[in-house]
């Protein structure tokens, strides 16, 4: 036991730090990507005041090819663009590019439908003040939409956890990475429920932390 | 009889006090000629307002009162300009709000407030947070803003709530938050959407009492939409009564209580009280005399004027229903009464009444 820990703990260690990295870094550029088409997608749609028939049509419809296409596949198709973008398509920094790709239009639509959630009673009450749109999108549609965000935003930090395990294709290190090398390929069958049991962990915890933030926001 | 005497017998401490109505001459809110149509996708278009025009006198309050799908929340909201007239001009305050930029409108708007029927607040801010966030964003100064959103939930009575979240007050509470957000913008001009509409009897009694006391000390004029008679009895001056679109009449509360003209204002009157017989009854009633609707408004009120019918004609009053109703600006009784005798006397007797100012309504003729 103490031999398995002390052979394994620096190696598990540097799993879990590539695998934080990979997903806090990612989750970064993908929340803030997925903000920005969400807002875009909700003032353009066709009822709203900005409602823009060529603008919804084209980030809705750049959202759903991306969505359509499975992350393995825009792993490797993505390798020259990621090259060009952080100028190496392998190890972490590699794996970023496809994760923000594949995670960004799914968070996208997470906040689209937390924002169409938002009492539109209250957005015209704010329209009827004489408030600036753009005041409007961050002190009222974001704000009330706040716990449910949170909880999407749960929701995607785990799926893209999910993903980094198929990033280790590319080199990117992990979690994932090191149950599929150890555990699948050289048969260390203990390598890989330690493993499993600490994506548990870290998936639960996720998850607890996030229920337990988004009920804090919420005041009803 | 002692029965329509202690009904018509005007009790003064019930008159609402006229001492602070500053009814101006100049229009504050002025639609004029306004249609609005919905385009529809398969070729129907809705017309929600039909060539509409209302004038609201400043310091005024005036009601619009209608069904639902009359087109009453699309008259409100054409005031603002939340809906976009198809045709016509919008005033307030002698600017035509039609012509001005997005900005300029940005700005008017300022100067009108809004209540709704469903309050709209935010749910994530406290009652503190939810008149100061739009004070913030109109960029009110930092320093005034405490001293502006204190002042105004003293008006509405909710100073110890300010901590709260609204999903901890009752509807009342939350309207009154919703009003002292509105005022707390000082604006000239206040907007209520069916305010009263989710409310309970007895909310919407203490709801209407603080609009007619914003009215009356911060002289703001107030345009409401309803489908409540008693909303309109309590605090309207004025009385615009819509129907599918189109204005069918209008007049001062007053007016519309004692001569309504069409079917459904005299609907709406219904509501108010108990006003209506059955026709079976009116007829077997009528074989013997006639039964009449009495309206007595003002100082007739006073005076005992059946009795007088009796003294002087020998005509029987029985009375069917009575009912007085306070009006903000006056008291309006209601009597239907059953005039027993000879064709000679009953007729008499109503051209007596008629003299003395009552309103009279034959029942049972067609």
């Amino acid at each position: 036991m103490q031999s398995f820990i002390d052979q394994w703990l620096p190696i598990f260690y540097e799993a879990i730090k590539d695998t934080f990295l990979m997903v806090a870094i990612s989750l970064a550029f993908s929340v803030l990507i997925g903000i920005i088409l969400a807002i875009i997608l909700i003032l353009t749609r066709p009822g709203q005041p900005l409602q823009n028939k060529f603008v919804y049509q084209f980030f809705n419809l750049l959202i759903n090819v991306i969505r359509s296409i499975p992350f393995i596949i825009l792993l490797f198709f993505m390798l020259p663009f990621t090259k060009f973008v952080v100028g190496t398509s392998i190890g972490v920094e590699g794996a970023i590019v496809p994760l923000v790709v594949n995670a960004a239009p799914y968070i996208a639509r997470l906040i689209e439908s937390s924002l169409l959630e938002v009492n539109q009673g209250v957005i015209e009450a704010y329209r009827a003040m004489g408030i600036k749109t753009h005041q409007i999108i961050w002190n009222v549609m974001l704000r009330e939409a706040r716990p449910a965000i949170v909880l999407a935003l749960t929701i995607a930090t785990i799926s893209l956890i999910g993903a980094t395990a198929m990033a280790g294709l590319v080199g990117a290190g992990g979690l994932g990475d090191l149950a599929y090398r150890f555990g699948h390929l050289r048969y260390e069958t203990d390598v890989m429920y330690v493993t499993v049991i600490l994506l548990i962990i870290i998936v639960q915890g996720i998850q607890s932390i996030g229920n337990r933030l988004a009920a804090r926001m919420k005041k009803d | 009889m002692n029965c329509a005497d202690i009904i018509l017998k005007r009790t003064d401490d019930n008159i609402p006090p006229l001492k602070n109505r500053k009814a101006g001459r100049t229009s504050m809110i002025k639609l004029e000629n306004v249609t609005k149509i919905f385009p529809s996708k398969k070729g129907k278009d809705v017309t929600a307002l039909d060539n509409v025009t209302i004038s609201v006198n400043k310091g005024e309050i005036h009601g619009v009162i209608g069904y639902s799908g009359a087109g009453k929340s699309t008259l409100i909201r054409c005031v603002n300009l939340l809906e976009t007239p198809s045709k016509g001009k919008v005033w307030i305050d002698g600017i035509d709000l039609t012509k001005l930029s997005k900005e300029k409108l940005r700005q008017t708007r300022q100067k009108v407030g809004m209540i709704f029927q469903h309050f709209n607040l935010l749910k994530t801010a406290t009652v503190y947070d939810n008149i100061a966030i739009p004070l913030k964003l109109l960029g009110v100064p930092k320093s005034k803003i405490a001293e502006r959103v204190v002042k105004y939930l003293e008006i509405v009575d909710l100073v110890e709530k300010k901590d709260s979240y609204p999903a901890q007050l009752s509807g009342g509470q939350k309207q009154r938050v919703a009003i002292a957000r509105a005022l707390s913008q000082e604006p000239q001009v206040l907007l209520s959407d069916e305010a009263t509409s989710a409310l309970d009897p007895e909310t919407t009694n203490s709801i209407l009492e603080l609009l007619l006391k914003i009215n009356a000390e911060l002289g703001i004029t107030i345009l409401l939409i309803t489908h409540e008679m008693n909303v309109i009895q309590k605090i309207c001056d004025y009385v615009y009564v819509i129907e599918n679109g189109n204005l069918i009449e209008q007049g001062s509360t007053i007016e519309l209580f004692t001569k309504p003209k069409q079917p459904t204002t005299k609907k709406f009157l219904n509501t108010i009280s108990q006003r209506k017989l059955s026709d079976r009854l009116v007829n077997e009633l009528k074989l013997e005399g006639k039964v009449v609707r009495l309206t007595f408004l003002g100082e007739n009120t006073g005076q005992p004027l059946l009795s007088k019918v009796t003294q002087q004609f020998y005509v029987e009053p029985n009375i069917l229903t009575a009912n007085i109703i306070e009006l903000k600006n006056g008291i309006v009784g209601n009597i239907v009464v059953h005039l027993i005798g000879n064709d000679h006397q009953v007729e008499q007797s109503l051209s007596f009444l008629q003299e003395q100012g009552v309103e009279i309504e034959e029942l049972g003729v067609n």
